[in-house]
């Protein structure tokens, strides 16, 4: 093992998403006595604003070849400077273009990557990291331990708090030049998507909603509670991939979105371990299931076990009544 | 014609997994194994893609000799040829080590022109193996399609990302990885299951991949699972009773508390 391995790096290609992973970096480079370092590649606006977050150093790469995202570019740059200055710890935001450039980044330094970790601490001699991440239809937490440096790590948005912006920070922005190859790849032709599944992930109220609701015409009832408690309604994966009843957007799970509200209606869901994952990093959940055995009972705060159709609407009044204090 | 490798992984079915309390384990007794949804896709897309083109189709798997039923059910579907990759001594493997043996057997067959598999596993959820896979054989990859259209060596894929969707252009040979939303898998009928018994099955061990000792499994993986435990739900489980009104007004007061609910 390399023992020259030295600094807590972040890259995230989305602004907010690098400054979350700046706050826990700051945490494990203090835990580990090392340098926090922000990689900055493409636009050159905005250095300073890794450092007002916590960063002590940014590398930054304006090549006009890296202005937009392209695994190629990203891998070759990012490699070259691994290659170049051996961090120990490198976390990516898991973007679904984090997610294409961690594996590919780790193979070709021929490391380990752990994707979507939720949680990472180092171990007790402060040698190496301790890296969980959630397996098996969401059932198990699996401890990770990566042999080589460095030791590479996706986080999903909303898993980590962004430290508040410093204006009085001081840091050092350092101009690099990798060498990067043409993509394999050239983009034709890219369209905006609409924002809801955006909307989901930074939401601070969802109204969710599965099988229980048996018609889609009865999800203006889901509408109505979402309305008054000022959320925004999301749904479960049968809701989208089977029935169609929302976009694939919508749906909160393992394999769709992932939600960190302060609240969270689980209103006729009965709690696939899938489903549960997407809503764990969740503040208070509160499930609606006329079955008392459900297993979402398990992952409640507040559960209601009743008929669905009958506590919707008063509850609905009620939560409008008391917003409007 | 075009000559395509689908990746496809057996996976248990997660959905169907119990835990057992007492034991604070996981029962995977009779719980099914099934060929990973996205790996159907990525089959099913290979298919229509010789349907244009013609070419041939082999897929491909590493995983315990029962594995053999997942490559039995991509036959019946539609793939000519299944090559299952086992061998004890992958043990241990991570994604690393997986994707160091797919290699080797891409290596192999050395006649493709397209490699597909889905972008993820439904078991573990990594989107590793592509990319990986990909950088080993120094092909390029093109993520999350959700069409993939051929024109002689040329691919072009529109890819679906969180808040965009785009359309790329590359050059085969290629790595690509699929999204659910970019098919719906056909079912085997009873004649092309009658059918899939008559294609051949290869079975390849490590030795036969020429793969060094040191490569496989635990040895091989860059990636150690220090413990694994249940995921347990830390939560407050307070059950509200009474009629409608009442839960309500409980509720109500509860959120209040805790501060959670914004009054306007």
């Amino acid at each position: 093992m390399q023992e020259e391995n030295h600094g807590v790096w972040i890259f995230s290609e989305v602004p907010k998403l690098a400054f979350e992973l700046l706050g826990k970096g700051s945490l494990l480079a203090k835990a580990l006595g090392s340098e926090l370092v922000a990689i900055s590649i493409g636009p050159a606006e905005g250095n300073e604003d890794y450092i007002k977050h916590g960063a002590d150093k940014v590398l930054t790469a304006n090549d006009p070849a890296l202005a937009n995202f392209h695994v190629d570019t990203y891998t070759d740059a990012l490699s070259e400077l691994a290659t170049e200055h051996n961090p120990d710890i490198i976390l990516i935001g898991a973007t679904r273009n984090g997610l294409e450039l961690a594996p590919r980044l780790a193979e070709r330094l021929k490391t380990g990557c752990v994707t979507e970790a939720t949680r990472i601490e180092p171990d007790a001699d402060k040698r190496y990291l301790l890296m969980d991440r959630i397996t098996l239809g969401g059932n198990l937490v699996e401890t990770h331990v990566s042999r080589v440096k460095p030791q590479i790590a996706t986080v999903a948005r909303g898993l980590f708090s962004a430290l508040p912006a410093d204006d009085s920070r001081k840091g050092q922005v350092v101009k690099v030049e990798p060498k990067i190859k043409d993509p394999s790849t050239k983009l034709l032709e890219k369209m905006p998507k609409g924002a809801k599944g955006v909307r989901l992930a930074d939401a601070s109220v969802i109204v969710s909603f599965g099988r229980g609701i048996r018609e889609k015409k009865d999800i203006i009832m889901v509408e109505k509670l979402a309305n008054a408690v000022g959320g925004v309604i999301g749904c479960s994966r049968p809701i989208a991939e089977d029935l169609h009843w929302l976009p694939e957007e919508q749906y909160i799970g393992l394999s769709g979105q992932k939600v960190s509200p302060k609240l969270y209606f689980a209103c006729g869901i009965s709690g696939q371990i899938q489903h549960l994952t997407g809503i764990r990093n969740s503040k208070i959940i509160i499930s609606v299931n006329n079955d008392p055995k459900a297993p979402i009972l398990e992952f409640t705060d507040y559960a209601i076990v009743a008929d669905l159709y009958q506590i919707l609407p008063v509850l609905t009044e009620t939560m409008r009544q008391l917003r409007k204090g | 014609m075009v000559n395509i490798i689908v990746l496809i992984k057996q996976v248990i079915q997660t959905a169907e997994l119990k835990i057992d309390k007492a034991a604070k384990s996981l029962v995977f007794q009779g719980v099914p194994r099934v060929v990973s949804e996205t790996d159907k896709n990525a089959l099913e897309e290979s298919i229509r893609i010789k349907e244009k083109h013609g070419g041939k189709i082999t897929v491909v798997t590493v995983g315990a000799p029962e594995a053999k039923e997942a490559l039995r059910e991509a036959l019946a579907m539609g793939a000519d040829e299944a090559i299952l990759i086992t061998d004890p001594r992958f043990e241990g493997s991570d994604s690393h080590a997986i994707a160091n043996a797919l290699a080797a057997a891409v290596t192999k067959i050395l006649d493709y022109d397209l490699i597909i598999c889905g972008a993820y596993s439904e078991d573990l959820f990594a989107f590793q193996t592509g990319p990986r896979l990909a950088e080993i054989c120094n092909l390029p990859q093109i993520t999350y399609a959700t069409k993939i259209t051929l024109d002689g060596t040329k691919i072009i894929v529109e890819r679906d990302l969180e808040t965009e969707r785009q359309v790329v252009e590359g050059k085969l040979p290629c790595l690509v990885t699929v999204v659910r939303e970019i098919n719906e898998p056909r079912l085997p009928t009873l004649m092309s299951i009658m059918a899939a018994s008559k294609k051949p099955t290869t079975t390849w061990n490590a030795t036969d991949l020429s793969l060094e000792e040191d490569e496989l499994g635990f040895n091989g993986a860059l990636i150690e699972v220090l413990r694994s435990t249940l995921v347990s739900g830390d939560r407050k489980r307070i059950i509200l009773e009474g009629d409608s009104k009442e839960i309500s007004l409980k509720l109500a007061k509860a959120l209040q508390q805790e501060g959670v609910l914004k009054v306007d």
